[in-house]
């Protein structure tokens, strides 16, 4: 499959997004300006600070490391689209335990959380250590997070 | 705007490749952190989709891991215990988020000193496959890697396949990692350890070390002085750090002195061996 054309369409959060990018623009920021979903945040764009972390046919990766194009056919999944109930939990846990302080990193963390929680929902506060590892936090440390 | 080419055949791929210079994309997360720009500004070749990379096989000759086969997909296939280094290796590969990207080939082909995957192939004895429009060849992993970012890829090759010879996926194998921290670290120094054990001793050994040097390597000969000993944890006595300096002529960077990282590598060394002959004494 090549590229022709810059246009293409995204399945994100379950909804189709026509986008016109070159192919290998990096998909945090087709998300960000084509698409308008903002939640995913651009850090070091180098994949170190996991603020960019989406769900890709369920598995995280770091957008900014994604070329737009191998996106294409398969569903991705961003902060904006954790909407199930066990979703909502997270997010209130998040609250309830002061894990969020600046904010910047509380996308990717909601995200690599919620990719853990699906294949694991008792998981282990190593198992949360682990998946949570490619999130960095500057603030609150990761303490209330896990 | 530049060209951004997908194909799913081999030949397509190494036709493509003939035909003008592209740059090769696997997983992404060596290029991308590589620049800022947003997008690449160059004629792309990404062989992720390439049907003869992905999946790991085995027949009679020995095991095919796939080029564009990704570090989650390494450790969730299943594999003798040889390849116990090799997955642990590849839990080091960066984040879940990386090893859900990064791939055999690219961690290969982006020939870091300190790339994590590379002791682990080398105590496999593994050979790269290179496929051309021209044909293929195939290279020990050791003359692969000629240098610091420096490979023997020839223009117009991509990475086919790593291939582990069937005797070599004797045994069971170990990997340990010395970093300034526990996650997402650049490895000080690493090393894989494999041993087949017959009758109580040593029948092969396989030691490699890495981010010490320009490019890993395999120490002969503390791996013959090993081979016929007793399998046991005083294995592990037979490496000294006076024994592993000249095999390692190790660097001097800013991670660490060559002095220490001829000392973290006769430890790491000795216990790997602790861990492989645990049980046996």
């Amino acid at each position: 499959m090549s590229f022709d054309t810059p246009r293409a369409e995204l399945s994100v959060n379950g909804a189709r997004h026509a986008v016109e990018a070159p192919p290998s623009r990096r998909l945090s920021h087709v998300l960000r300006e084509d698409c308008g979903l903002t939640g995913t945040k651009s850090g070091c764009d180098a994949g170190d600070c996991g603020a960019c972390t989406v769900l890709i046919d369920g598995r995280p990766h770091c957008a900014c490391l994604t070329p737009a194009a191998r996106a294409l056919g398969h569903e991705v999944t961003t902060v904006e689209g954790l909407t199930g109930p066990a979703h909502e939990r997270l997010k209130q846990a998040f609250l309830r335990h002061g894990a969020a302080q600046c904010g910047i990193c509380t996308p990717g963390m909601l995200v690599a959380a919620a990719a853990l929680l699906a294949r694991a929902p008792r998981a282990t506060p190593a198992e949360a250590e682990a998946a949570l590892s490619g999130v960095l936090c500057r603030c609150t440390g990761y303490r209330p997070i896990v | 705007m530049p060209a951004y080419h997908r194909p799913d055949d081999l030949s397509e791929a190494c036709t493509l490749l003939a035909a003008g210079p592209l740059s090769i994309l696997a997983g992404g997360t060596d290029v991308y952190a590589g620049t800022t720009a947003q997008q690449l500004n160059r004629d792309i070749l990404d062989v992720t989709g390439i049907a003869a990379l992905r999946g790991i096989a085995r027949d009679e000759a020995g095991w095919r891991i796939g080029g564009a086969v990704t570090w989650s997909e390494l450790i969730a296939a299943g594999l003798p215990p040889a390849f116990d280094a090799l997955k642990r290796a590849a839990r080091e590969v960066g984040s879940e988020q990386i090893q859900n990207a990064g791939t055999i080939a690219g961690n290969l082909c982006n020939a870091s000193p300190a790339a994590d995957g590379v002791p682990a192939l080398m105590v496999l004895d593994a050979e790269v496959a290179l496929a051309s429009a021209a044909g293929r060849r195939r290279l020990p992993l050791g003359a692969f890697l000629t240098g610091p970012r420096q490979t023997a890829l020839a223009p117009g090759e991509l990475v086919e396949a790593v291939h582990v010879p069937a005797a070599s996926a004797a045994g069971a194998s170990d990997f340990l990692k010395l970093g300034a921290r526990r996650y997402l670290v650049i490895s000080i120094a690493m090393v894989a350890v494999r041993l087949a054990v017959e009758e109580g001793r040593v029948a092969a050994a396989a030691i490699a070390v890495g981010a010490c040097s320009p490019v890993a390597r395999r120490f002969a000969a503390l791996e013959a002085a090993l081979v016929g000993e007793p399998a046991t944890p005083a294995l592990a006595l037979r490496v000294t750090e006076a024994g592993v300096a000249p095999l390692l002529a190790p660097i001097d960077d800013v991670r660490g002195s060559a002095a220490y990282r001829a000392g973290a590598a006769a430890e790491l060394i000795r216990r790997a061996l602790a861990r492989l002959t645990e049980g046996a004494r």
